[in-house]
């Protein structure tokens, strides 16, 4: 059974993405587009803070009655010949799925944009059964040809140029060159067209589950989502136990924002309602379906009165697009299928191991609180993290010795600021003793101790004659 | 069900660990209004603005007979030479199956399949067709959506597996928003038939966020809105 991989050193790995300029244009390009999307449709839109504060409400209000809105749901699934299976944990729902391809004979899966399916690392343990999987979604059918996992929850090959996807493509069909997106997309359509038509086994994510209904919702651009559930006679849809709301009314709040958010679209091209196998006499709709209700972690986030704020995330990936961090490092840093701010608060309590260190990695400036359509306040939510992982002794990071030397620090630096004079006079020889360190204002690398500083942060070089201002009590 | 019935149990303890803080009010019914005196005309506008928005074509509010001959205008300027056509909603899908097949097109009508082997060759039969042609239930002006519901006569597929997509829908089913659509749906439609709404031609920001059309889905939506002469 494959385990989702164990990260590297979250430090180690950020460094590597700090000092990719290419890729730090990649994500600025992208992110600025993308800003530029939303500002767009939220300013056409005068209700959106209203839909915003809607959704939040029932999002609120479904979290606090998971248990009865489950079981509303289950029933009305099963009513149509729905197969409901609860996995408690990754290791349970891939091996629910992977036997429900084997029983129905499945050679060829093919898969929507799932990032639940990427937590419980369904691919590796589907291809060790021996069972083909091909991911649908341009952007993960990317990311996948290179063999990679995807780098952002909505546009997984964000870190790829336009000329790195020309070359991939040339590289594994033996094409000609070409670098233009729409070629690259038809090549991509035809290639995959054949796949749907021939799969036995569609696979995709959910967006919301309707209790009163019953019924799971899936949005998507491209027809992926829609063919994966439409053509292959099994269907698989794989959801974690959040994504449930009680009634269809509730639905259009949280549509008139995603697509918004998400992309700066007013709609996704395609919401999809999946309500069970086809009815006798159709042509279209799976002959079997299965829906795997996903506990892995989530129940005890429920059970943190403040951790319980990140189940009602819809995954609209804006944090992401603002955040400084992510812009600086890229998603593959995170080490984790969900990166960002939003992958750093969910990542320790539904991936664990070495994302343990992600809460640290966050300037802490509230860019994403302020972005995210349903206001989840991710910097509180970071803050407590990290502080459940001081108090259960962690060695995610060096803390206590760090955070002992921060202090005294502070203090002597408090000692120092009462005696102005004093510190000028330390500011100028500072400036002399480190000017060998300097280059264009900036100290990238100084001597130790301070170089444990630089390995992480450049520091302004300090200026022989650049007055502080210093602030006297009463003056 | 066991399963189930164990995680329920732990979501149980969880929320009698954390209790919710005071109840919230109950969620409001969408902030988003229907203008009570908006107009057909201007509802209409809005829909074919919107739809040319997303990339789709807008051919126009035309009475019933004006749009099966502009139905058959396009299979010809598309060069199409099978075209599938599902079962109306308001609309006879027969009138238009006949206006094709008498300019020499061949006509796919959709039926219920009793078999796998049916089945197969029905699906086999849509997916060679170069237009499919649906009549919709709704249609969104907001957004420029219109919202299909699935069936034995409307296959899913007749809008998604087609290079090219046309979509007919009346004019009195044209209503202002997301939430008067689903409104309008209800629960019990929702619950028991598969429903698509449908904003635009398949696209894809994956490469670099720039938008190309026609990905998976179909590479083009015309929609006409029909108006019956009063």
């Amino acid at each position: 059974m494959a385990a989702p991989p164990e990260p590297r050193d979250f430090f180690e790995a950020s460094s590597a993405g700090a000092a990719d300029r290419e890729l730090h244009r990649k994500l600025e390009s992208a992110s600025a587009r993308h800003l530029e999307h939303f500002a767009e449709v939220r300013a056409e839109f005068s209700p959106y803070e209203d839909e915003r504060a809607a959704a939040r409400r029932i999002k609120e209000d479904a979290i606090a009655r998971l248990d009865e809105l489950l079981i509303e749901l289950t029933k009305k699934l099963e009513a149509r010949g729905c197969k409901v299976f609860f996995a408690a944990t990754a290791a349970e729902a891939r091996d629910y799925i992977t036997a429900a391809a084997k029983q129905a004979g499945a050679k060829r899966v093919v898969k929507g944009k799932s990032m639940t399916t990427e937590e419980i690392a369904l691919n590796p343990a589907l291809a060790t059964a021996g069972i083909e999987v091909i991911e649908t979604d341009l952007g993960e059918y990317i990311v996948q040809l290179r063999n990679e996992p995807p780098s952002h929850i909505i546009t997984p090959a964000i870190h790829l140029s336009k000329e790195d996807i020309g070359a991939l493509f040339r590289d594994k069909f033996g094409t000609e060159y070409t670098d233009e997106p729409e070629k690259l997309t038809a090549e991509a359509r035809a290639r995959l067209r054949e796949i749907f038509l021939s799969a036995d086994l569609g696979v995709t994510g959910v967006n919301f589950a309707i209790a009163e209904t019953g019924t799971l919702v899936v949005v998507e651009n491209e027809g992926n989502g829609r063919m994966s559930s439409t053509l292959p006679e099994v269907f698989i849809a794989v959801m974690g136990i959040e994504k449930v709301i009680p009634k269809l009314a509730d639905l259009p709040h949280f549509l008139e924002i995603l697509a918004r958010t998400a992309t700066g679209q007013k709609l996704t091209t395609y919401t999809n309602f999946i309500n069970g196998p086809r009815r006798h006499g159709e042509v279209d709709g799976p002959r079997e379906m299965h829906v795997v209700i996903l506990d892995n972690g989530r129940s005890a986030m429920l059970a943190d009165p403040v951790m319980r704020e990140a189940l009602y995330c819809i995954r609209c990936g804006a944090c992401l697009n603002v955040c400084p961090v992510y812009r600086h490092i890229g998603g593959h840093a995170y080490r984790s299928p969900y990166p960002g701010p939003i992958g750093s608060i969910v990542s320790p309590n539904l991936i664990g191991g070495a994302t343990a260190q992600l809460p640290f990695a966050s300037t802490l400036c509230g860019a994403c609180k302020e972005i995210c359509p349903v206001k989840i306040d991710i910097p509180r939510l970071l803050l407590h993290l990290r502080w459940k992982e001081c108090a259960r002794g962690s060695n995610a990071i060096q803390w206590p010795a760090a955070a002992e030397r921060a202090r005294s620090g502070a203090r002597r630096f408090a000692r120092l600021a009462r005696h102005p004079r004093t510190i000028r006079l330390l500011g100028r020889l500072a400036a002399i003793a480190l000017r060998p360190f300097s280059s264009d204002g900036w100290l990238r690398r100084m001597p130790p101790p301070l170089r444990n500083w630089t390995k992480i942060r450049d520091f302004p070089s300090p200026h022989p004659r650049k007055r502080r201002a210093v602030t006297t009590p009463g003056g | 069900m066991a399963e189930l019935h164990k995680i329920v149990a732990r979501l149980k303890t969880a929320l009698e660990t954390a209790p919710a803080g005071k109840k919230k009010p109950p969620a409001q019914p969408s902030a988003v209004r229907i203008a009570p005196n908006a107009q057909r005309a201007e509802l209409a506008s809005t829909f074919a603005r919107e739809l040319e928005a997303v990339a789709g074509r807008f051919l126009g509010s035309l009475t019933p007979d004006e749009a099966v001959a502009r139905i058959v205008e396009v299979a010809r300027e598309r060069n199409v030479r099978t075209v599938a056509v599902g079962e109306g909603v308001e609309n006879d899908a027969s009138v238009i199956a006949a206006a094709l097949t008498s300019a020499g097109i061949t006509v796919v009508r959709p039926a219920p399949v009793a078999d796998p082997a049916a089945r197969a060759a029905m699906r086999e039969r849509i997916a060679g067709c170069g237009l499919g042609v649906a009549e919709a239930h709704y249609a969104i002006a907001a957004t420029g959506t219109v919202a299909m519901l699935s069936g034995e006569t409307r296959p899913n597929s007749l809008t998604l597996v087609p290079p090219a997509s046309l979509v007919l829908v009346q004019i009195d089913r044209l209503v202002a928003n997301l939430a008067a659509a689903v409104a309008a749906l209800g629960p019990e439609t929702v619950a028991t038939q598969r429903v698509t709404l449908i904003t635009g031609p398949s696209r894809t920001a994956d490469i670099e966020k720039r938008i190309v059309v026609g990905v998976h889905g179909p590479k083009s939506l015309d929609v006409i809105l029909v108006w019956p002469k009063e």
